[in-house]
């Protein structure tokens, strides 16, 4: 009986030894198997022989992350912490100035040299202070509120202050009898200060700057993250 | 080059990426010449073998043979037929009609007649070849391929396709015949006609 089914075997080397020897034994005497076995072995060479092909790309899935991305990642995350913390910044501005809203820029400098020189003056005229707030009081009370009316062209509070001053100035170079008490000073600061006008120069740039700078850290961070995760 | 290939698959084990993809550029180009074959469709088997490439990267963990490409072969192999049951929308149905005992038929060479083809040359030959296989039941193709074209042992394909050995043994020699026998219709007269 010919061994058909296990040529192919035989051919590949997956036959058990006792089962080769066995056939290899029957090839030697038969021309059938042996043209079969030729015909097999030609068929496989065959298949091996068949045209190479090729992806029309790389298949091979980007686990790693390229040498120039690590940086990128580190950057896209200093970007989102600078958006948020610039964000933070305009917010903070923003809510600090409106809180100030009323007062003056310079209100609250105009009042401290101002008290300062008061002190300076009451300490001379300290038997006196006590003697007459009246007349101090109302004109001190409508200081503020002038301020307050002119408050929005920028200049309109210094101009008034110097007047507030050398009205001051001229009562006092009179020796009146009502010198202004430091103790007046005290309702006059916050009063001000309530009553400010918008951005304080020196707090820094306005919340519109930071509000950009956080915009403009927060699409960088975007930006960073598509590219990182697209490749 | 086993070797390397040992060293990479260590590091790529221990989560080294750039191992692995070193790793998978090797295998890329028999794998999707495999899934070509077996598909038949380029696209699908470009994705067949990113599929596998990817999922093979995920369970390197827990791989623990000794033969990577063995491993992603198996991987690939299911996955295009896998895709091949899902184009028959009946996934429940064999792709291979049950083996018989011994019922292959070696058809003999036709006579040559005017009106035969004379396989003249190798590269007819080839594309003879090339429409038996797309013709042959899918768990004979893969078999046969992973023998004649990446040279698996039996033993390997067994795992490969997750089939006993006699069973791979049977679908290689029924394939390789009925490719034998296509090539004889066409007047093909043996390794030396």
């Amino acid at each position: 009986m010919h061994p058909f089914a296990d040529l192919s075997a035989y051919l590949d080397g997956a036959l058990p030894d006792e089962r080769r020897a066995e056939v290899g034994r029957h090839l030697a005497g038969c021309e059938i198997c042996s043209a079969r076995l030729a015909e097999l072995r030609g068929t496989a060479r065959l298949i091996a022989g068949l045209p190479d092909v090729r992806p029309s790309r790389s298949l091979v899935p980007r686990v790693s992350v390229p040498v120039w991305m690590a940086p990128l990642r580190t950057l896209s995350a200093i970007a989102s912490g600078a958006a948020v913390l610039a964000f933070a910044a305009s917010t903070l501005l923003a809510s600090a100035s409106l809180t100030s809203t009323g007062t003056p820029a310079v209100a609250a400098p105009a009042a401290a040299p101002q008290a300062s020189l008061d002190r300076a003056r009451g300490a001379g005229g300290a038997a006196a202070s006590t003697a007459a707030p009246g007349p101090a009081g109302p004109q001190d009370a409508s200081s503020p509120s002038a301020q307050f009316s002119a408050a929005s062209p920028a200049p309109a509070p210094s101009a008034n202050r110097s007047v507030a001053e050398s009205d001051r100035e001229k009562r006092l170079d009179t020796s009146t009898t009502a010198p202004p008490v430091v103790a007046e000073k005290g309702p006059t600061g916050p009063e001000a200060v309530a009553l400010s006008v918008p951005a304080r120069p020196q707090l820094g740039p306005s919340p519109w700057l930071w509000l950009l700078v956080a915009v403009a850290f927060a699409v960088l961070a975007f930006v960073l993250q598509r590219r990182l995760r697209t490749s | 080059m086993r070797e390397a290939s040992d060293t990479l698959l260590d590091r790529a084990r221990k989560g080294d990426a750039r191992a692995f993809e070193d790793l998978a550029r090797e295998v890329e180009r028999p794998l999707f010449r495999l899934a070509l074959r077996m598909l038949g469709q380029s696209a699908d088997a470009e994705d067949v073998v990113q599929d596998a490439l990817l999922a093979a990267w995920r369970s390197l963990g827990s791989f623990e043979g000794t033969s990577f490409r063995a491993w992603i072969f198996r991987i690939a192999t299911n996955r295009a037929l896998d895709r091949l049951r899902a184009r028959r929308r009946r996934p429940e149905s064999p792709l291979d009609p049950p083996l018989g005992d011994d019922d292959v038929i070696w058809s003999e060479p036709s006579a040559p007649g005017p009106e035969l083809v004379d396989i003249a040359g190798d590269r007819e030959a080839l594309v003879v070849v090339e429409t038996a296989l797309a013709t042959l039941p899918a768990e004979q193709r893969a078999s046969l391929l992973l023998r004649d074209v990446e040279g698996f042992a039996y033993e390997e394909i067994a795992l490969i396709t997750t089939a006993e050995i006699g069973t791979v043994k049977s679908r290689i020699h029924r394939a390789r015949l009925a490719v034998r026998n296509a090539l004889v219709a066409k007047g093909w007269q043996g390794p030396a006609g």
